[in-house]
């Protein structure tokens, strides 16, 4: 094939050379022309294969979020959905995820509740205990005024009462607060008119572009209106309010601008939207009291007195254990018959050891006589025998008790008729003159003297008189033979009483024996001092 | 809660502030009207299940010198113009009110009351004169400070008017 590029020779084939040339570039470049076509194609239809995207998509949305924050916006609808779809779900998945977060959360709200409530506690310790507190409490109870709103009257530096966030525009009322127990039903009303009177003001006095009322005080109230550019805020300032409160204010309303940039911007009316701008405003809210300032001076006072009062009850209650413990061992160490050795207290009780005189009385008999009962008496007492001479005379008392009753038990009997002492009453007479003399002495230590009756019986068979000579033999007889054994006949009395009052047994044999008899009756009798 | 502003023009002495004073909660004496050049006071509305307040900005009467104030009119969400029916000449001049607003506002939903109606006698405009006052879109009512006729509609009218409209338009 030949071709010619001349086109000014052959004038009259243009047409025909031009499809020549159109085919010859078909031949030479064809395939070429085709894999552009396809690539061009490709290019202009075909969407990203999922393999791409997956390698696109993090750096997409990193270039993304640092230009603006659409992508969050646009994002946070569906994933909104997704977490409560989510925690419709399976909260349990939900809960264990923030559970890490809202542990340390709680803990910390917990911690700041219970700070600012040290806080209020110390204020009131601060104020119920200061003189001027208590004069304030006289004051407000005199004159009926509310305690708190007496303490303002005298303490208030300044107090931020109320905060109204309003739209710029419309002037409506977006958002509003107020200090506690103070109520402000008509909020919205003042809100409007609020910013009915900026307009007023700026067109009055034309102060140029973005100027603005900014404060204005009417008795001890001032108003501080703070303005972005699409909300104003407000704040009712009773007392004098430092830089902090306007600083406080203008930082609110930044945030507020920000968090809540496209809620203002498309506001219709609806201000719901606003509801979660209460915590910015609330941070404009402040009440500063003069004792709500630091005062070094005074600071250790209010630890002052509850710990006097702590010492002073302790100390009390010391004195008070303390003179019982006394007087409790004064009491345990004057009665005869015991020995305190050893005593301590503690927490336990009393701790006490000592001698004891088993004719003493019982510790705890001495301490109840005393009026003292202590929580618990831990005794440990060693028996001893005092020769206190009250204890002796005790002692001696009860020797004597068991001496006369062992004398008194014995019976000397005799033979029907008979006044003869036989084998067994002689035998009976020497030991019963042994415990005689016993008791003598006895008697002698426990300050006393003893007597000896010798009551004479005889059975009821004979005649009185027979009888009445018979027992008068029969005592005869065993007096006479105590006497020959050295017993004083002064310390023996005669008593003969034959039938009169005979010893009561049922049988009558048995009965008639043992009324054949002598039977005893020491007396013991103490003598005074003086007649000895 | 939904709030609204509206504001109420009108030429001076058309009872605009008489309409209302009786249907409406306010804190501001009527002296704002002379000394601040405007006087708000709230009125609530329910329009379906939802409660509305109505902000209402019963702005200073027009008289030969002083025009109505743009600034007080700004964001307003409904208008309401008040008219004498016994003065033909204050329902012509709600046109040149009209046209300040609308350039402040824009069109929103307006109501034109047509006011001391009880006055039948002494009621001078004709239903030309009616026709005129109004514009297409707006809601015209005769109304009575006297005896209240048409006033709880005209509230009611804007209120759903600017609700639902703003519905809509979302």
């Amino acid at each position: 094939m030949t071709v010619n590029f001349d086109s000014a020779e052959n004038p009259g084939n243009g047409a025909e050379r031009a499809t020549e040339f159109d085919r010859l570039r078909e031949l030479l470049l064809g395939p070429e022309q085709n894999r552009i076509d396809e690539l061009s194609d490709e290019l202009h239809s075909r969407e990203l294969t999922e393999d791409e995207l997956a390698d696109k998509l993090p750096e997409a949305i990193a270039l993304r979020a640092s230009r603006d924050d659409q992508l969050g916006r646009a994002l946070s609808p569906t994933i909104e959905t997704a977490l409560r779809e989510s925690i419709r779900r399976d909260p349990q998945e939900i809960a264990t995820a923030i559970f890490p977060v809202l542990g340390p959360a709680i803990r910390k709200s917990i911690a700041e509740t219970m700070a600012s409530l040290v806080r209020s506690i110390n204020n009131a310790v601060e104020q119920s205990l200061s003189l001027q507190g208590m004069r304030w409490r006289v004051e407000s109870w005199r004159t009926g005024i509310p305690y708190p709103e007496i303490v303002i009257k005298h303490a208030l530096v300044y107090r931020v009462e109320h905060a109204f966030l309003v739209h710029a525009e419309t002037g409506l009322l977006l958002e509003h607060v107020s200090a506690p127990e103070l109520n402000l039903p008509d909020a919205d009303l003042i809100s409007s008119m609020l910013s009915a009177i900026q307009d007023f003001v700026r067109d009055s006095f034309r102060p140029g572009e973005g100027a603005m009322l900014r404060t204005f005080s009417v008795g001890e109230h001032t108003v501080q209106v703070e303005a972005g550019p699409r909300a104003l805020l407000a704040v009712v300032i009773r007392g004098q309010a430092p830089d902090e409160v306007l600083e406080k204010q203008q930082n609110a309303l930044e945030t507020v601008h920000l968090e809540f940039a496209s809620q203002l911007a498309d506001f219709n009316g609806d201000a719901t939207a606003f509801a979660p701008s209460r915590p910015l405003l609330e941070d404009c809210l402040e009440t500063v009291l003069t004792t709500s300032r630091p005062k070094g001076k005074t600071a250790w006072l209010k630890w002052v007195i509850p710990l006097a009062l702590i010492v002073l009850v302790l100390g009390v209650l010391w004195i008070r254990a303390t003179t019982r413990w006394n007087r409790g061992l004064d009491a345990l160490r004057a009665e005869p018959g015991l020995v305190v050795v050893d005593a301590s207290r503690g927490w336990g009780g009393w701790h006490i050891s000592g001698l004891r005189d088993p004719v003493a009385r019982e510790p705890e008999a001495v301490l109840a006589a005393a009026g003292i009962t202590p929580r618990a008496l831990d005794g440990k007492w060693e028996s001893y025998l005092s020769l206190n001479p009250m204890l002796v005379a005790a002692r001696a008392i009860r020797g004597v008790d068991s001496l006369r009753k062992a004398i008194e038990s014995d019976r000397i009997l005799f033979s029907p008729g008979s006044s003869q002492l036989d084998q067994t009453a002689l035998a009976k007479l020497t030991s019963l003159a042994v415990r005689y003399r016993q008791l003598e002495q006895e008697a002698a230590q426990a300050s006393g003297s003893v007597r000896l009756e010798l009551i004479g019986r005889t059975d009821p068979s004979g005649t009185d008189a027979t009888n009445a000579k018979l027992a008068e033999n029969r005592v005869a007889a065993v007096a006479g033979w105590l006497e020959s054994s050295g017993i004083s006949p002064s310390r023996l009395a005669h008593n003969a009483i034959a039938t009169a009052r005979p010893i009561a047994v049922p049988d009558s044999a048995e009965r008639a024996r043992i009324n054949r008899s002598v039977s005893f009756s020491a007396t013991f009798s103490a003598i005074s001092r003086g007649s000895q | 809660m939904i709030q609204k502003k509206i504001c109420m023009v009108g030429v001076y002495g058309t009872g605009k502030t008489c309409l209302v004073q009786q249907y409406v909660q306010g804190i501001f004496s009527v002296k704002y009207l002379s000394t601040v050049g405007v006087k708000i006071d709230r009125k609530e509305v329910k329009v379906g299940d939802k409660e509305v307040t109505l902000m209402l900005w019963d702005l200073e009467g027009r008289d030969g010198t002083r025009d109505v104030n743009q600034s007080y009119v700004r964001g307003a969400h409904g208008i309401i113009y008040v008219a004498d029916g016994t003065r033909p000449e204050t329902a012509k001049q709600l046109h040149d009110l009209r046209r300040i607003v609308t350039d402040e506002v824009g069109e929103v939903p307006s109501v034109i009351a047509l006011n001391k109606f009880d006055l039948k006698d002494e009621w001078r405009l004709s239903a030309d004169d009616e026709e005129a006052a109004g514009a297409p879109g707006m809601h015209k009512l005769k109304t009575s400070a006297k005896t209240g006729e048409g006033v709880e509609a005209a509230f009611q009218w804007l209120a759903e008017k600017t609700v639902n409209g703003a519905e809509k338009s979302r």
